[in-house]
């Protein structure tokens, strides 16, 4: 279990990200963040594996306390939780092989991995990561050589060879479209059904949310204003929709995407 | 409305308003040229036509003095400058007399309520600049045109060097005898024996007085000697050399002219020389024996390359080379330095902070002195060769690459970064599968843009003693040889022309 408490995060130039966060993951749930861009999402996200350091709070994670993990406690934790990118963040020049391999780094030797070197079993188990998400006959390719919704693919496979019991989605569709967008949830959704992985999730679609989610929080401007579950999401009222996304927006069908475009 | 009006008006209204009224800004300026300005709060523009104003004058000041340093006075040196150089001395005169007029004239101008006044003054400055530019500078058409024509035997040579790129072997038939200087009571050297099929040379007498000066200084002649050869090539040119004691040997000319002889059908011929001036150590003791020497050259054989042609080759490799050594040098040393040097990397603490300016600073400070300095430095502790050439271009190669490395690294993409960090890679791992991938493109285009700069400027760095081919060059051209220096000159330019295109092409594969 997953606990966030009262997660501040204010920047070296002021700018407040996150004020007072507080909530847990539960194992084997699939939570989904929505807000406006700029409403500290991906700063939360990134705070729980302290890709971004907090300013104030606690992440406890089975008991420990991530946030005052030393260097070497925090890369053992970190490389139980995956994680997954909007902009997929791979190494473009790189193979697809040698992308999803840099998943291992925090288990392997890394004196070893400096020469670019990996145990067999890895490269194994990169191998069935790869059939896994579909894409094994791309292992050698460049990885810029893919269309996007395989570069995603590579990213969910990269995070999978951590073998995470939780896995960071930091809006992993917003680059796709809606088939892909689809497709790679259903991956996501897969893994947290068969694997029972923990998925935390922002994500920009509504009717993605309704799809996927078993719980939702709703942030604005680095606060907490939503709690719901699955059916609370279909049965959104407009006063708690405009509370999410501000009073201009508008609600067009089920999608936010048309109510932000405006 | 009205508000917007004063906010809009209100800035530019204050600044106009002059302190003075325009004929006070006129005169005042008329006292202290920009002095106007200043008071009708035209700060700047006066500042910048005072500045103008005391240049231009000390310039001119400068100038007159030197193309008069014989006179004394002011109006004595101003009138032998004009006499000397009026076309540069009265068209200044007379600007400088106009600029300061104008001054006046623009401070009044701005002094107005209604600021008018544009920058023709500005346009005056430069002209006299201008002027006064082309002397100090020693600009002279007139002498690149008349004397162009006298450049066109070493341009020539330069141009087309090719000649000098092959020689024939050199086949030397010749013939010696003795010659005792002076005379004395011993019998005097016996002709050399005659060998039957080998060329002779029998002169007459064998004895003689070298050439001297009488007391008043006038030339006494050497003793005649006749010279008798036998043996020799037919039909033949013949050279005579004079070879003293101490082995100097040089060729004998008559009336001025080199003696140059034929020899008839037989291969014999005869002529008469005198002895020449020589002047032999006073130390020397004994009986002086000197040689005199009759000699045919030809060339045999077809042709081959020139020793000029090899040595050339051999430094072109050399500067390749040397280049190539600086280069790789520069690489290994340059690639840490540039982690320290990328801000990106080095903003974690103010530790490393402190390391990236101190890192800069160094390098910024390496790269401003031109490697041609770093040679001259070099030299001083290795010695004249290309051992220093290297450490010269090594030097400002660390410097140059460290600095477009750490740049590359500054404009890597940060995504990835995370990613890799997120999986719990160590910092160095991070580096290794994050960074070094992405940098690898830019610095093989970097690096070989290096190499072909380093290449380019080995040939150069020979002219301060750093080995090469410049140093090779500039021999030649300081002994006027250029023919030779003109085939080191093709050589730079086809090394470096086709380097440019290598590298172009080797960058434009990789990126």
């Amino acid at each position: 279990m997953l606990e966030v408490k009262n997660l501040t995060k204010i920047y070296d130039d002021g700018t407040v990200a996150l004020r007072n966060v507080s909530f847990e993951v539960v194992d084997g749930e699939f939570l989904i963040i929505i807000g406006l861009s700029g409403s500290g999402k991906s700063t939360l996200l990134r705070c729980i594996n302290r890709l971004i350091e907090p300013t104030e709070g606690q992440i406890i994670w089975d008991g420990k306390d991530i946030t005052a993990a030393e260097p070497a406690q925090l890369r053992e934790i970190r490389r139980k939780i995956g994680m997954v990118f909007q902009q997929f963040n791979l190494v473009k020049r790189s193979t697809v092989l040698t992308n999803i391999l840099a998943g291992r780094l925090g288990y392997v030797n890394p004196w070893y991995s400096l020469l670019g070197r990996f145990p067999a079993e890895d490269r194994k188990m990169a191998m069935q990561a790869l059939e896994q998400v579909g894409i094994a006959n791309q292992a050698h390719k460049r990885a810029d050589d893919l269309s996007g919704g395989q570069q995603q693919r590579v990213g969910i496979a990269r995070a999978l060879m951590q073998q995470p019991r939780i896995i960071l989605a930091d809006e992993p569709v917003a680059s796709l479209d809606p088939v892909l967008a689809h497709s790679i949830l259903g991956d996501l959704e897969k893994l947290n059904k068969e694997q029972n992985i923990s998925i935390l999730c922002s994500l920009h679609y509504l009717d993605l949310v309704q799809r996927y989610a078993t719980r939702v929080i709703g942030l604005r401007a680095g606060e907490i204003v939503y709690r719901g579950s699955r059916d609370d999401i279909r049965a959104m009222t407009d006063e708690e929709f405009k509370n999410i996304y501000g009073a201009d927006a508008e609600r067009v069908g089920s999608s936010i995407e048309g109510a932000l475009g405006g | 409305m009205g508000e917007n009006l004063t906010t809009s008006t209100k800035g530019p209204s204050k600044q106009s308003t002059s302190l003075v009224s325009p004929p006070v800004a006129g005169i005042a300026s008329l006292i202290l040229p920009g002095l106007g300005q200043a008071l009708a709060r035209q700060v700047q523009r006066g500042l910048i036509l005072l500045g103008a104003m005391a240049s231009i004058v000390g310039l001119f000041a400068w100038r007159v003095s030197l193309l008069a340093t014989r006179e004394t006075g002011f109006f004595a040196k101003l009138g032998k400058a004009i006499s000397w150089r009026p076309l540069f001395v009265i068209p200044v005169l007379i600007g400088i007399l106009a600029l300061w007029l104008w001054s006046a004239w623009d401070a009044y101008q701005r002094a107005q309520p209604k600021r008018r006044g544009g920058i023709g003054v500005f346009a005056l400055v430069i002209a006299l600049f201008f002027i006064l530019g082309w002397q100090v500078s020693e600009i002279d058409l007139f002498k690149f045109v008349t004397e162009l024509s006298d450049a066109k035997g070493p341009l020539s040579r330069v141009l087309w060097p090719w000649e000098a790129a092959v020689e024939r072997d050199v086949e030397v038939v010749s013939a010696s005898a003795e010659i005792l200087a002076p005379c004395d009571n011993e019998p005097p050297p016996a002709p050399p024996e005659e060998v039957p099929g080998e060329p002779y040379l029998v002169a007459d007498p064998t004895c003689g007085d070298l050439a001297t000066q009488d007391e008043n200084l006038k030339e006494v002649p050497g003793t005649k000697l006749t010279l008798v050869g036998r043996g020799f090539t037919p039909n033949t040119t013949t050279e005579i050399w004079w070879i003293d004691p101490l082995r100097n040997e040089f060729r004998m000319r008559k009336e001025g002219e080199y003696i140059t002889l034929q020899t008839d059908a037989e291969g014999t011929f005869q002529i008469d020389v005198t002895m020449p001036y020589r002047l032999i150590p006073p130390s020397s003791e004994g009986r002086i024996f000197h040689r005199i020497e009759a000699r045919q050259t030809s060339e045999v054989g077809g042709f081959k390359p020139s020793s000029v042609l090899l040595r050339n080759i051999e430094k072109m490799v050399e500067t390749i080379v040397l280049g190539m050594m600086a280069t790789l040098f520069g690489i290994i040393f340059a690639v840490p330095v540039s982690f320290l040097a990328a801000k990106n990397l080095m903003s974690g603490s103010p530790l490393t902070m402190a390391l990236y300016y101190i890192t800069r600073t160094i390098l910024n400070i390496i790269r401003s002195i031109e490697p041609m300095i770093w040679a001259l430095l070099a030299v001083t502790i290795v010695g004249l060769g290309p051992f220093a050439g290297i450490l010269a271009l090594f030097v400002h190669s660390i410097a140059a690459l460290g600095k477009l490395y750490s740049e590359a690294i500054e404009s890597i993409d940060p995504g990835p970064i995370e990613a890799i960090q997120a999986t719990g890679a160590t910092r160095l791992q991070t580096i290794m599968y994050a960074v070094v991938p992405q940098m690898i493109p830019p610095f093989v285009s970097f690096s070989i843009y290096r190499w072909d700069i380093n290449v380019r400027m080995s040939t150069v760095i020979g002219l301060v003693g750093g080995g090469g081919i410049g140093f090779l060059l500039i021999q030649y051209i300081r002994l006027l040889d250029y023919r030779s220096a003109g085939i080191a000159v093709w050589f730079i330019a086809i090394t470096v022309a086709i380097l440019d295109y290598v590298s172009a092409e080797i960058r434009e594969r990789f990126v």
